[in-house]
């Protein structure tokens, strides 16, 4: 059995496509134009079939709909077994998924019921133009290192992709393609069940939609520290972001935390405050325009990302950066 | 022949024989009961070597106890101690000297008697002086170390009451006898005398005066008999006659605040968690101790506002002793816990181990090991310590040192580069090894020390070598954290490490390493020639091998790193040192030498913060600053970033630099180029 | 209960970056000398999950089982130092470069071997290649349920309520006994091993299995059963250049810095 087509598992937020969703349909294009296959999108979610429309002016050619109420909310059990049941339906070449909060929990399930080759938090996807393989780019060692992977007879080829790093699809209203429902899923397969979903207050912006990002590190010392911080991204109507350390020391909620396994943010301002800049800590920061390290230690590794630095007790130059850029935006 | 007759006007004196059987028999009773609660500790070696505490008993007696030279360390209240002390011990040789005449019949007469007579009416006005100044300063000037408890008053009272009432026998014998006999005989008891005036007994009649003196002699008898079943009985702080000089006889004559090591394989309990687990000298300590406070006034803990005070800590640790030991008024089920209860977590967490409260400690209390020990309890059996405790102790379980995150910047051997030196495994043929430590190779500022020590090393044509990357810790974090399992795998590893390249001598930058290999190392089979990079230089500008002639122009205080200083007596060779830098002129802190106050960063204080009150290294640095010097040399890594760290956060208006000793002799050493 | 935790030792992940080499043709990671292997931040704290559910239900039982070449048996011991009952390497020519589904058939295997078990628990992912599947693919292969991402896991009866990372927060779900858990670093700061945990787990025999012990399968194992390879291994490099802004205090550097990002329109 010879696979063939690109199938995109879409995700939903507040009844719109997500904005990884574009960037998958943005990059399965492209693959698929590259090795002249359909693009499917599979969407699951209640009350969507509105979507449908969108996801074809978005690129894809053929629509999977699952709507079911059973599907409202991300379930593991139950989208793993529709986007299982789907791929051995139709057999893709590749499957791709973002490195969301589903995709992160659905891909290497999926990879391990229907048996294919996959490489999670990819930064590149290509084809080999000569032996028509994915090539998947992807972070190893906290970020030290990239790798390169692909499968070789593994099918389906699997990637999730790391958000914010593919440019998302462009809109094409006069697009066409093919809506098919999926069948209903089986309430049986639902073995885990959500009790319930706890939105952690943060104050502001939301760190991953932030023009610009404070964060700080271990080096601020305690949690009371963290207002100097805070002032200076209200200022600039920015998030605070921290590092693994200094989440961990309880000085600033875990929901904070930027970096591998926190959350990637790719704002136009970083300002990396006492922290050292340890790889898995950049790796959540490496997308920002521009990057200003302050830091006591001028050895300390974030420099080696940063556009500007300043080398010093952050004490002293975050009030008077703050004070003088109060006055240059009048404030 | 001038005498007088003992047991003049007293007649069924045998009474007096029972009522002083009565209070030997409490007394014997006391030292029992004392010996059963001691005994509720484990065992501990200070059983062993008994030929050398006495002999170091005997040699340091005459000093410390019959000199008071650690009393008098503070003149009021050490003055105010001697007066009592040696106005009670003429006392008591006199009633011994009293007793011996009667029962040998060897007559105590003529000018003897006189003389005698005079010496002791002294002794008396000697311990009325000292209860009088004890009392003005307890209730008068109330000093804040001064827990007053009922018992103080009680005991002050008793004491002042039995030498009032002893002139005034005197007194009234006089006035019965010398002052109508032999009138020149009286002048010799000059205190006594003055009851013998008219306005105070001189107008009775002889038979009043015999009456009186009888009854005045029993009620004395009774109050002196009653006053020692008083103190057998109660926990009277007075108990320390006897058992502050056995505290001393027990004392310590090892290394400063070294642990006991632990026997891993057979330890039921690791560290102490309840009082039985205490040593019965830890015990006898808390007995020891008299609440006079000298350990707070010294403690960098209590001075900076820590929960931390070493004599509430011994006194408290005593309270809840007496309390297991009388389980009949004190249920075991209704007492708090020994850690968390009667001792918070904070205290014991508060302590940078400086010594301070053990060197100003007159009874010789050991504050630093029992510490550890609930540290150890703490860490090992609980898992409860300090969040940054935690995870230095897991550093250096995982990367072999303590400084979690310094990985991130540099690693062990980055040091070295180029610098062209030989490690061990590359060449072992060499005099000495420099032990650099885990600070002085990962912390930026310490590795400038580093440099400057090498050049100095190499400048001198020392034969030296390194272990460069291959470096592990000495394992003195780990066990000042009472991680002790950690710090016994450390010490096992590095002694065969060490023993593999025939390592003898050790040149250490770092105190802690210093007094760990010198000390502490020996209890596990590793003994190595020790010295601390200070000694090694005073030794070299001694032979002449480094020449300073770079004039540094400057004014300069000495910070004594409490490993160094009070823990092994370094104090002379860095003072030395600087005193040969050309212009370098030395002015002493307030507080130096033993006296020295910590920098705050000894007792695992490096890696964790008590958000608690303010900071002992701020303190230091104000000691510094008001010397008007503009460098503060020390010798030791953690006293270094300690002392910059408070530099750094005060906006001052005088250059202070923290320099350690080896850059300053970097710095004026002839450069050849 | 019996608790089953999957270890994994790794090169210690906080190399400093300018230490991090590689080498490209073998493909592998070359640690810098004298720096030891660890625990995977994440398997240390699905132990230290484990250990708190032990606290919380007396009787479970935790057996720690790990893979992998040379003296592997250390994040075992550091495990059962930890408060884990037993340990079991799994150490065998034939395991050495699987991948997460070599991995998962050996540790389904050997989880098969040791017979009865209401929880597995790893890492969400090992801290070395940061691939993240080897737990949900062992779910798949003993075709059990998965929930991933943990940060905390309550026992109610014969099943479980877990709390799972979100992006935005958490969810609770509850899973039937037996599945696997995936461990993320929110759990907190694991324990440090107790002193008498240290000493018990000195004393403790850790055996190894092989291959022919758990009855691996040959062709699903080892790098000819892969599904996925590593064609290259390279270190990204970047172009900036930091501009370290200088002045007499640090106050005017920072008035500096702002005016510079006020002209270069950043803000």
């Amino acid at each position: 059995m010879s696979n063939q087509g690109i199938l995109v598992c879409g995700e939903i937020a507040e009844g719109k496509l997500a904005p990884i969703t574009l960037e998958l349909l943005g990059i399965g294009r492209k693959l698929a134009n590259d090795l002249g296959q359909e693009l499917n999108i599979l969407l699951m979610g209640s009350g969507i079939g509105n979507l449908a429309q969108e996801a074809i002016a978005f690129g894809a050619d053929k629509v999977h709909v699952a709507d079911n109420a059973l599907l409202q909310e991300y379930n593991s059990d139950a989208y793993t077994a529709v986007a299982a049941k789907l791929c051995q339906k139709i057999s893709p070449d590749i499957v791709l998924l973002g490195q969301t909060d589903g995709g992160r929990d659905l891909a290497p399930r999926l990879a391990g019921r229907l048996g294919g080759g996959l490489a999670m938090d990819c930064l590149e996807l290509s084809i080999d133009p000569s032996t028509k393989l994915l090539v998947q780019t992807r972070p190893v060692f906290g970020g030290n290192a990239n790798a390169r992977i692909v499968s070789k007879a593994a099918r389906p080829q699997m990637a999730t992709i790391r958000s914010k790093t593919m440019a998302p699809a462009v809109r094409d209203d006069s697009r066409k393609g093919q809506v098919i429902p999926v069948e209903d899923i089986d309430a049986s397969t639902v073995k885990v069940k959500v009790l319930e979903r706890v939105k952690e207050k943060t104050e502001g912006v939301k760190l991953e939609d932030a023009e610009v990002v404070v964060s700080g590190g271990r080096g601020i010392g305690n949690a009371q520290n963290f207002q100097v911080l805070r002032d200076l991204a209200n200022l600039l109507n920015g998030a605070v972001g921290a590092t693994r350390a200094a989440c961990e020391e309880g000085w600033i909620p875990m929901t904070h935390q930027v970096g591998q396994t926190g959350k990637i943010v790719s704002p136009k301002l970083y300002i990396a405050v006492a922290l050292s800049g340890a790889m898995q800590h950049i790796a959540g920061c490496s997308g920002s325009k521009c990057v200003i390290a302050v830091n006591k230690d001028g050895g300390a590794n974030i420099f080696k990302i940063a556009t500007y630095g300043i080398v010093g007790d952050y004490k002293e130059v975050i009030p008077a950066l703050s004070q003088k850029l109060k006055e240059l935006l009048g404030k | 022949m001038a005498h007088r007759e003992i047991f003049w006007n007293i007649s069924h004196e045998y009474i007096m024989y029972v009522l002083s059987f009565i209070a030997v028999v409490f007394v014997a009773y006391a030292i029992y009961r004392h010996y059963k609660m001691w005994r509720m500790g484990k065992g501990d070696e200070r059983s062993k070597n008994m030929g050398s505490r006495v002999w170091a008993f005997v040699k340091t007696g005459f000093a410390d106890g019959l000199g008071h030279r650690r009393f008098l360390r503070e003149p009021y209240p050490g003055i105010m101690h001697l007066l009592i002390f040696w106005g009670c011990v003429i006392l008591l040789l006199a009633a011994a000297v009293d007793a011996i005449t009667h029962y040998l019949v060897i007559p105590l007469e003529g000018s003897t008697y006189l003389w005698f007579s005079l010496v002791v009416d002294i002794a008396g006005i000697l311990v009325l002086i000292g209860v009088i100044l004890a009392i003005t300063r307890r209730y008068i000037q109330k000093p804040e170390r001064l827990n007053t408890f009922l018992d103080d008053g009680v005991i002050l009272s008793l004491i002042a009451i039995v030498i009032i009432t002893g002139y005034m026998i005197e007194g009234l014998r006089l006035a019965a006898t010398e002052v109508n006999t032999n009138p020149d005989w009286a002048l010799w008891s000059p205190v006594g005398l003055v009851f013998t005036k008219k306005t105070l007994f001189g107008g009775l009649s002889h038979d009043t005066i015999l009456t009186l003196h009888s009854v005045l002699w029993w009620f004395h008898a009774v109050l002196v008999n009653g006053t020692i079943i008083y103190v057998a009985l109660s926990y009277s702080k007075l108990q320390h006659i006897v058992i502050s000089p056995l505290n001393a006889f027990f004392r310590n004559l090892g290394p400063v605040g070294a642990p006991a090591p632990i026997d891993m394989e057979t330890a039921e309990v690791l560290g102490v968690g309840e009082i039985k687990d205490f040593t019965w000298k830890q015990l006898l300590d808390g007995d020891a101790c008299t609440n006079c406070g000298r350990c707070q006034d010294v403690c960098p803990a209590w001075a900076s506002g820590k929960p931390l005070s070493p004599r509430k800590l011994t006194q408290d640790i005593k309270t809840q002793w007496q309390k297991v030991a009388n389980p009949k008024s004190n249920p075991p089920e209704s007492l708090p816990p020994l850690i968390g209860g009667a001792i918070a977590e904070d205290e014991i967490w508060a302590c940078t181990t400086c010594a301070a409260c053990q060197q100003a400690c007159p009874v010789f209390i050991e504050h630093i090991v029992k510490i550890i020990d609930m540290r150890r309890n703490l860490t090992m059996m609980q898992s409860k310590m300090p969040e940054n405790i935690q995870l230095m102790l897991r550093n250096m379980q995982t990367r072999g040192h303590p400084w979690v995150g310094a990985q991130t910047l540099r690693l062990r051997g980055d040091w070295t580069s180029g610098l062209g030196l030989n490690t061990l495994a590359e060449d072992s043929n060499v005099d000495m090894l420099l032990w650099v430590g885990c600070t002085a190779a990962l912390s930026d500022r310490n590795v400038e020390v580093t440099l400057a020590l090498v050049r100095v090393l190499k400048a001198a044509g020392v034969s030296f070598g390194i272990l460069g990357e291959d470096e592990p810790c000495c394992g003195d974090p780990a066990r000042r954290a009472g991680y002790e399992i950690q710090f016994q795998t450390s010490v096992e590893q590095n002694i065969a490490l060490l023993q593999g390249y025939n390592v003898k001598n050790i040149v250490a930058t770092c105190p802690h390493c210093y007094n760990t290999f010198k000390n502490e190392y020996p209890k596990f089979g590793g003994s190595f020639n020790v010295v601390h990079h200070t000694q090694l230089i005073a030794d070299l500008l001694k032979q002449d091998k480094i020449k300073l002639t770079c004039d540094l122009r400057s004014l300069a205080t000495y910070h004594d790193p409490c490993y160094l200083g009070r823990y092994n007596s370094i104090y002379s060779e860095p003072r030395n040192i600087l005193h040969a830098i050309p212009q370098l002129k030395l002015k002493e802190m307030e507080r130096s030498h033993s006296k020295s106050f910590c920098c705050g960063g000894g007792g695992t204080h490096m890696w964790f913060e008590q958000q608690i009150g303010t900071k002992v290294n701020d303190i230091r640095t104000d000691e510094a600053l008001k010397t008007n010097a503009e460098i503060v040399a020390t010798a030791c890594p953690y006293c270094l970033l300690m002392l910059e760290e408070a530099i750094q956060g005060k906006d001052l208006q005088q250059p202070l630099k923290a320099k350690d000793i080896a850059e300053l002799v970097d710095q004026a050493m002839e450069k050849s180029a | 209960m019996h608790i089953i935790v999957c270890v994994k030792q790794i090169p210690d992940p906080e190399v400093p970056p300018a230490k991090f080499k590689i080498d490209p043709d073998t493909k592998k990671v070359m640690p810098p000398p004298g720096l030891p292997p660890v625990i995977s931040v994440f398997d240390e704290r699905a132990v230290e999950l484990a250990c708190r559910i032990k606290e919380k239900n007396p009787g479970t039982k935790i057996t720690a089982i790990t893979m992998g070449p040379g003296k592997v048996s250390d994040v075992v011991k550091h495990a059962l130092a930890m408060g884990a009952d037993e340990g079991i390497v799994l150490q065998d020519k034939a395991f050495e470069d699987s991948d997460s589904f070599g991995n998962a058939h050996i540790l389904a295997k050997a989880i098969q071997k040791i017979g009865s078990y209401d929880l597995i628990l790893c890492g969400r992912q090992a801290a070395d290649w940061d691939i993240g599947q080897t737990g949900s693919i062992l779910a798949e292969t003993l075709g059990i349920p998965v929930v991933t991402v943990a940060k905390d896991i309550e026992v109610a009866g014969d099943k479980i309520k877990v709390s799972r990372v979100m992006e935005d927060g958490y969810e609770v779900v509850e899973a039937p006994l037996p599945c696997v858990v995936t461990v993320s670093n929110e759990v907190g700061l694991p324990r440090l091993p107790s002193g008498m945990g240290i000493i018990q787990a000195a004393r403790k025999q850790v055996p190894a299995w092989t291959a022919a012990d758990i009855g691996a399968d040959p062709a699903k194992i080892g790098p000819a059963a892969a599904h996925s390879e590593i064609t290259s291994l390279f270190i990204p490099t970047r172009d900036t250049t930091c501009e370290v802004i200088t002045a007499d205090t640090l106050a005017e550097a920072a008035v500096k810095l702002a005016l510079k990002l006020r002209e270069t329109k950043v803000v």
